[in-house]
């Protein structure tokens, strides 16, 4: 590592890459927002009936170590696959699973968001970088890769 | 106070499988909420002590001294660690601390060997069934106990690392950087060199966070600070930013596939926050290294836990 000699003061401090910066106000703010609504959905769960999962079938499931499928079957009587909580935003689990899901996609907003600000910087090279990792996140995101059911 | 916490847990879990009735753990919701809560909130308040994330310790433990299912807590674990890392991102790239440029460079094969690893996670539970979990939990075992001793015999960091030549692969890559640094009252101007080695390690540490549901944390800092020879701090800065990005990439398999119940991740993912900002405040005054040989412990005792579960299950116990 070679530390620069004379380029002490406050006055020399370099300016954070925007890229950087636009990426990190995109992540924090979603993930806030989707903490917040998470917190509100499981609020519901646990004071109202207006849920898409039998909580008390579910803590069963989870402490009897059943899989995934197995609690879905038993306490929702189905077993719903990808955005399933897009269909039921008028029950706790559905707001709960939003906000995870919105905590989720923090990332990949970011990650555009970043990408953008590096093309306008004429940071060419790593744009392609920032563009690959956006489509990863993407498609990923959007279930397009999938482990098939 | 984590012990007895834990003690409770297992004590619970017994308890469910000796009577061999599941609906016989006695917890309403509310208290399931508040028991993994404050679960969690030890975890991070421990983590931070002792300068790890608390998405590892999280997954182990969870999988070695709870009866919840293997694959529901791993992608909970990614979750939790994703959130957090997440959250404390902002700052690092405000100070232009995290290294951008490092940070798509190293994403790509990261972000995109994670996803591997959760699609090979949900790929063994479907096809493999017990055996593949044993398996899973054999590997992640065997892994945490490989991590702890990393923690007691290479722990040693440098914080500003001597570059004696910077590879011609990584000159034309152009990761050299610069940021302000309070404490010197200077600007550090850095390189990095190795960036071919560094991608071929982020590829692995992306493949085993996605597959274990880890943050990578433990893995990533030493890359970027003894391969790549970046300064410690941005190490560490950009490694809690990779995070973020390739647990993203690897979240999403466990959420399409259902496999991430609110109930339980969330007050996971708040106890988390929470005991990390607690430990933060509590790190001046507690002495470092207690704490950094509690989790040590705790690592150890959750992988031989998690070995044992894996031989009972394949029949050798």
């Amino acid at each position: 590592m070679q530390e620069i000699k004379g380029k002490f003061g406050p006055e020399f401090r370099p300016k954070p890459p925007l890229s950087g910066v636009v990426y990190g106000e995109i992540a924090y703010w979603i993930v806030l927002t989707g903490t917040v609504l998470s917190i509100i959905g499981v609020s519901m769960i646990l004071t109202t009936n207006a849920n898409y999962i039998d909580s008390t079938c579910l803590l069963n499931g989870l402490w009897g170590g059943d899989n995934p499928s197995a609690i879905w079957e038993k306490c929702a009587g189905t077993n719903p696959k990808g955005h399933w909580y897009l269909g039921k935003l008028n029950t706790g689990d559905g707001i709960a699973m939003l906000g995870i899901a919105l905590a989720c996609m923090a990332a990949v907003f970011g990650v555009w968001g970043s990408t953008f600000a590096l093309f306008r910087d004429r940071e060419y090279f790593f744009v392609v970088f920032a563009f690959v990792v956006a489509l990863i996140l993407t498609a990923s995101a959007l279930g397009i890769i999938h482990a098939g059911h | 106070m984590l012990g007895l916490v834990l003690l409770i847990i297992t004590g619970l879990s017994g308890t469910v499988a000796a009577e061999e009735s599941p609906s016989s753990m006695g917890l309403s919701p509310v208290e399931f909420f508040i028991l993994f809560l404050v679960i969690s909130i030890f975890i991070g308040i421990v983590a931070v002590l002792a300068g790890v994330g608390g998405g590892v310790i999280f997954t182990p433990l969870m999988m070695g001294f709870t009866p919840i299912d293997g694959l529901i807590i791993r992608g909970t674990g990614l979750f939790v660690a994703m959130a957090g890392a997440l959250v404390a991102a902002r700052p690092f790239l405000r100070r232009g601390l995290a290294n951008i440029r490092l940070l798509y460079f190293a994403a790509v094969p990261y972000s995109a060997s994670a996803v591997t690893g959760a699609l090979l996670a949900v790929y063994i539970k479907q096809t493999m069934g017990v055996t593949g979990e044993a398996f899973v939990r054999l590997s992640l075992g065997s892994l945490v106990i490989l991590i702890a001793m990393l923690f007691i015999f290479a722990g040693g960091r440098i914080e500003y690392p001597e570059i004696r030549k910077v590879d011609r692969f990584t000159q034309r890559v152009g990761l050299a950087m610069s940021y302000w640094e309070e404490s010197l009252g200077s600007v550090v101007q850095y390189q990095v060199t190795r960036s071919w080695l560094g991608l071929i390690l982020f590829s692995g540490v992306g493949l085993v966070s996605g597959l274990f549901g880890l943050g990578a944390g433990w893995a990533m800092v030493p890359v970027l600070n003894l391969v790549m020879m970046a300064p410690l701090k941005v190490a560490a800065a950009s490694s809690k930013v990779l995070i973020g990005i390739g647990d993203t990439a690897a979240i999403w398999p466990y959420v399409m596939q259902g496999t991430i119940f609110p109930l339980f991740a969330v007050p996971c993912m708040i106890g988390l926050i929470v005991g990390t900002i607690i430990g933060a405040k509590i790190m001046i005054r507690v002495k470092a290294g207690f704490v950094r040989y509690l989790i040590i412990g705790i690592m150890l005792v959750s992988g031989l836990r998690l070995i044992q579960q894996s031989l009972t299950m394949l029949g050798y116990i």
